[in-house]
């Protein structure tokens, strides 16, 4: 396997498979991208000038996501809220954005190198949805285990016990089921206004289960994950993986059943003073 | 009947006052939370409302010392180690802090709570009947609540949000019911146990064989039991340097004073308690003296600046007729139909209460060190409070600096400014302390001198004028005086052109001290000369996040030319500070540097989990040099573990605190150098992690102990980090931009080149995932290419008193003692 694809297996909680074909409107971004830090527009005068409308999120997709740049997902981000601790099995997709995190190695090195490391994003990209398909969230006991294709290979590969990999049938597919996190509502890393599902790898061990050759890749000995989530609408959120906190990708979660089934929204995690759309509205 | 009512009438005043308050274990000892009534005895119920807020107001600053600082800042709070109910006894000489003397250990006699698994290992205080049912639960009903506006409520916010909580048992530390809770988690990591955060809080490797420590207090799944605020009573409650307490240990009411300030507190030390000894947030940041606190370090400005906390006395004397350009919100009657909200905004529901950004020219204070904040004294209390967390999440930690954040182009690379209209629409905790600073200011007027003779028990002045003239010298007291209006009344009076027949201690009809001792006009630093970095804070700067709390005006100042570290903008100053009371404030200068280092002694070295208990780390250090730059020893002449002075907050304790301080002071040439060092390796990983070959790798940079903190500190390690990536991407942008911050093309060429080297070292430790050390020498090369400040010696400056005679300096020594 290519360097890029052990890259890529290191990252695998961070990932989510796209599952969605729904049509991909896209919200109107509130400004256009800048180039220093000090230019952007503050998420309360955002959120305060444009809020979201209940009809900007229902047009809200991966693919409608993935079109964006870096800075316009975020404001996306701070306008929502955390909406309730998913539960069951979600699919999802990778954004590496434009602007954001790695692909931003290729504006910073420039040239060849500049075009190299587009080259192992890009590969990076396609070994994630490769090997990864989803998480599954464990409410009830604020949990969580991501979906991973290719298992046995995987179990090789890191000279792990293939037999004591958990599985789960999803969609009529057999997954493993790997990299344990705990779940709670947390301190976002982007926006502070208000809290965000996190989802943390960083006590992995102390969950059931745990494969200390594949799963300790993520904890504290490792690459330090932590993603956080907010909702976009019920059985859909977007979210934020960051190594040793440090940003690296965006991902979306989706549930279709959740999706369909809608309802009324509950608030899990500390909604913050800010006034926002609601989330539950359709 | 009538008798009957008076004598009831009676008791009730003499409760409300505190004098016969219910004691520990007496009925009506659980809604008792008045003991600052006793502190401040003899105020009006409006003051006295006033001095309640300062004391127990936290206004949202638990969610930010309970969650925001550990997950968004990484830095990990050890509550328990502070806090625990059976380290009452060496609290103050661990970490400065005073007793509340309300408050009892569970299980002592008379105490309510009989056991530590009661109150989760805290102390039982005023107010916890309630508070411990709610542990786990919802519901909980603060206290402050009840807070009875003198007036009435009228149009201001809800008291609720102005969040009391009860005493930790340590004074302006508050504590809140967790509603999150869960005493099956908390058992389960604790051995069993509700009344110890032992299992919580014990340091483990990350992984076997690691050298990395971690605990529970970075694992946020887990929710304590409490959540702690504070107060701005927090850093300010103090002793009374009238009646000392006889145990510092134990201090009852009437030992206490609100505004002083504390000058024992560790408060950097505590907040970096949960953080290993060697990380670079208690390395860098806990090297602060005892009542100093960097109130740049969470909203950091990469500039070493702890200063004391000001102060407070004599409030109503302080020089405030400043004319300066301020923009600012101010009262309106109404706003346009229509308006911008960032330009008129009315509170909804509220009509009449209206406020409009605008700039005026009008007279103002100078508040903090170099005279920032200085846009009004109320919105001065206001920013006191983001200072100790209230409204981080709705207002300001959006606008900070994220240490990790390395790429210009990305949110939170640098500081932006922090919006005061957005802070007062979306923050409740904001609007209820915003309402009230009136009864605050109000408190703060009421501030009155502790004066030598008073604290000797004298009759007058006069008395104590015959003291120091039979210790000093006959006629000292008055020859003390001449000398200074000759060399000191031009900063340290207020009084227009002051001269031998001034009364520097007259009072006028309020019965309030005329004169400041101190004019609050700004020096540049080069004249004064003493540790110029916290003259060097830019968190007021325009761009910065304080930028609305300074006035035009302070924008508007020019650079110090005569500085090495870049200034201007508002930066390079000192305000000249007031000498009231100074007999009772040593050691001396902005930082507590020019005097004995003092300490606390407490009962046993290291806790139960084997972390320290005694935090003295002695700055004293020997110079040599190596090559261009200094080496310093630590310990100094005589140095080490034990070359300080022992807390003594008595009378005769300050006072020879105050003569040894002095004659430091005025002998520059006889104070041993102070620079605080790192005692121990810092460990930093850095940059990406990525993994190969089955290895996590990052970029792994070791810096030695040894090397000055301050240094440190200082270092803007972010240039530097693009400077690295220029000099292999692009070396001629790079020797541009270095030769215009050093002058000179050919030396830009040497160290663009050195930098060259430098980051192919890294990037081949990187490869190899080896540790890269810092050596001494490379260490200073970064500090004199990116420090804000490259000061190193502490306690040096302010010569004014140098070329004075031995009996000028002992005559100054005892004329400022009468003041």
């Amino acid at each position: 396997m290519r360097p890029v694809r052990l890259l890529a297996c290191t990252l695998l909680p961070l990932f989510v498979a796209c599952a969605t074909a729904r049509p991909t409107p896209t919200p109107s971004p509130t400004t256009a991208p800048s180039s220093g830090y000090a230019a952007k527009p503050d998420f309360a005068r955002v959120e305060r000038d444009h809020p979201l409308t209940p009809a900007e999120r229902a047009a809200l997709t991966p693919e409608s996501l993935s079109k964006l740049s870096q800075d316009e997902i975020d404001q996306i981000y701070a306008r929502l809220t955390a909406g309730p601790i998913p539960d069951g099995p979600h699919q999802g997709t990778v954004i590496f954005a434009r602007g954001g995190s790695l692909p931003r190695l290729e504006e910073i090195l420039g040239g060849v190198k500049g075009f190299l490391a587009k080259k192992a994003v890009q590969d990076l990209e396609q070994a994630a949805e490769f090997l990864w398909k989803g998480k599954v969230f464990y409410r009830d006991k604020r949990e969580l285990r991501n979906q991973i294709t290719n298992r046995k290979k995987l179990a090789r590969l890191f000279k792990a016990d293939v037999s004591r990999m958990r599985t789960a049938t999803i969609d009529g597919r057999e997954v493993g089921l790997l990299f344990p996190a705990k779940l709670y509502c947390g301190q976002s890393l982007l926006d502070s206004r208000r809290e965000s599902v996190i989802i943390d790898y960083f006590f992995g061990d102390e969950i059931d289960g745990y494969l200390p050759e594949i799963d300790g890749i993520a904890g504290r000995g490792g690459l330090q994950i932590r993603d956080e989530i907010r909702m976009v609408r019920p059985g859909f959120y977007l979210g934020r993986a960051y190594v040793a906190k440090l940003f690296l990708l965006n991902f979306t979660l989706y549930n279709e059943e959740v999706a369909a089934r809608g309802g009324e929204v509950r608030e899990d995690c500390r909604p913050g003073a800010q006034q926002v759309a609601s989330a539950g509205g359709r | 009947m009538r008798k009957v009512l008076t004598i009831a009438g009676m008791a009730l005043l003499l409760v409300l006052a505190g004098s016969v308050r219910p004691g520990v274990g007496e009925p009506g000892y659980d809604t008792q939370d008045q003991g600052f009534r006793v502190a401040e005895a003899g105020l009006t119920e409006e003051q006295l409302a006033g001095a309640e807020l300062w004391y127990k107001a936290t206004a949202g600053t638990s969610r930010f010392t309970t969650y925001v600082f550990q997950q968004r800042m990484g830095v990990l709070i050890d509550w328990f180690r502070v806090l625990r109910a059976d380290g009452r006894r060496d609290r103050f000489a661990t970490w400065g802090l005073i007793n509340d003397p309300a408050c009892c250990t569970p299980g002592s006699p008379g105490c309510p709570a009989k056991s530590l698994e009661e109150t989760y290992g805290f102390e039982y205080c005023p107010g916890d009947a309630e508070l411990l049912r709610h542990v786990g639960k919802t519901g909980y009903r603060d206290p402050a609540c009840d807070f009875k506006d003198p007036g009435g409520l009228g149009d201001k916010q809800n008291p609720c949000d102005l969040e009391f909580g009860t005493s930790t048992g340590a004074l302006g530390f508050r504590k809140f019911p967790n509603p999150r809770f869960n005493a099956e988690a908390w058992r389960k990591v604790n051995g069993g146990r509700l009344g110890t955060w032992n299992g919580y809080r014990e340091r483990k490797p990350a992984s076997p064989g690691s050298t990395m420590m971690v605990s529970h207090l970075s694992d946020p799944s887990i929710e304590p039991p409490f959540l702690i605020g504070m107060s701005c009573g927090a850093c300010h409650i103090a002793f009374n340097p009238l009646k000392p307490p006889k145990d510092p240990a134990h201090p009852q009411w009437e030992n206490l004073k609100l505004l002083i300030g504390n000058q024992y507190l560790r408060s950097s030390e505590i907040m970096a308690s949960g953080m290993p000894t060697d990380s670079p947030e208690w390395q860098l940041f806990s090297h602060e003296r005892p009542g100093t606190v960097d109130t740049s370090a969470i909203p950091n400005d990469i500039v070493h600046n702890p200063g004391t906390m000001n102060a407070l006395i004599s409030f109503a004397s302080r020089p405030h007729g400043f004319s300066e350009k301020v923009r600012k919100w101010r009262p309106v009657a109404a706003c346009p139909a229509g308006a911008d909200p960032d330009a008129c905004w009315c509170e909804p529901g509220k009509p009449g209460k209206c406020k409009e950004f605008s700039e005026k020219t009008e007279d103002v204070y100078h508040i903090l060190k170099g005279g920032e904040d200085s846009i009004g004294a109320l919105e001065a209390i206001q920013r006191v409070y983001f200072n100790i967390g209230s409204c981080s999440e709705e207002c300001w930690l959006n606008h900070l600096t994220d240490l990790r954040q390395l790429d210009p182009t990305q949110r939170n690379f640098g500081q932006t400014p922090f919006d005061i209209g957005q802070c007062r629409r979306d923050c409740a905790g904001f609007r209820a302390i915003e309402d009230r600073l009136g009864l605050i200011a109000g408190f703060f007027m009421t501030s009155r001198p502790a004066d030598l003779w008073e604290a000797r028990g004298l009759d007058d002045p006069g008395d104590l004028v015959e003291q120091l003239d039979a210790e000093f010298g006959p006629g000292a007291v008055a020859r003390g005086k001449r000398v200074f209006v000759q060399n000191c009344a031009n900063c340290h009076s207020s009084q227009p052109d002051p001269t031998e027949n001034t009364d520097f201690r007259a009072v006028n009809a309020a019965g309030h001290r005329i004169d400041w001792l101190g004019n609050d006009e700004i020096t540049p630093v080069s004249e004064v000369k003493t540790y110029r970095c916290r003259s060097l804070h830019s968190n007021h700067m325009k761009g910065h996040v304080w930028e609305q709390y300074a006035s035009t005006t302070y924008h508007e100042r020019p650079a110090d030319p005569n500085l090495p570290d870049p200034s201007g903008g508002g930066r390079g100053y000192y305000r000249n500070i007031s000498l009231i009371n100074a007999w009772a404030h040593a050691p001396f200068l902005h930082h507590n540097a020019v005097g004995p280092e003092i300490c606390g002694k407490p009962s046993a070295a290291t806790d139960d989990l084997g972390l320290d208990a005694d935090l003295y780390r002695s700055p004293y250090v020997k110079i040599s040099r190596q090559g261009s730059h200094p080496v310093y020893q630590a310990g100094g002449q005589a140095g080490g573990k034990d070359d300080c002075v022992p807390y003594d907050p008595s009378v005769q304790g300050r006072y020879e605190l105050y003569k040894q301080s002095m004659a430091e002071l005025l002998n520059p040439q006889q104070r041993r150098p102070k620079v605080s060092l790192l005692d121990h390796d810092i460990r930093i990983d850095f940059g990406p992690r990525t993994f190969r070959g089955r290895t996590i790798r990052s970029f792994k940079l070791s810096v030695p102990a040894g090397l000055p903190a301050g240094l440190l500190v200082s270092f803007d390690f972010k240039p530097l980090v693009a400077d690295l990536v220029l000099a292999k991407n692009d070396r001629r942008k790079l020797e541009s931009r270095l030769t215009e911050r050093l002058g000179s093309a050919a030396e830009a060429k040497e160290k663009a080149r050195w930098l060259d080297r430098l980051g192919s070292r890294i990037l081949r430790k990187a490869v190899f995932t080896q540790n890269l050390r810092l050596n001494p020498d490379d260490a200073y090369t970064l500090f004199a290419l990116y420090d804000t400040c490259t000061a190193e010696i502490e306690n040096e400056g302010h010569p004014f008193g140098e070329s004075l005679s031995d009996d000028d300096k002992k005559a100054l020594t005892a004329f400022l003692a009468t003041l």
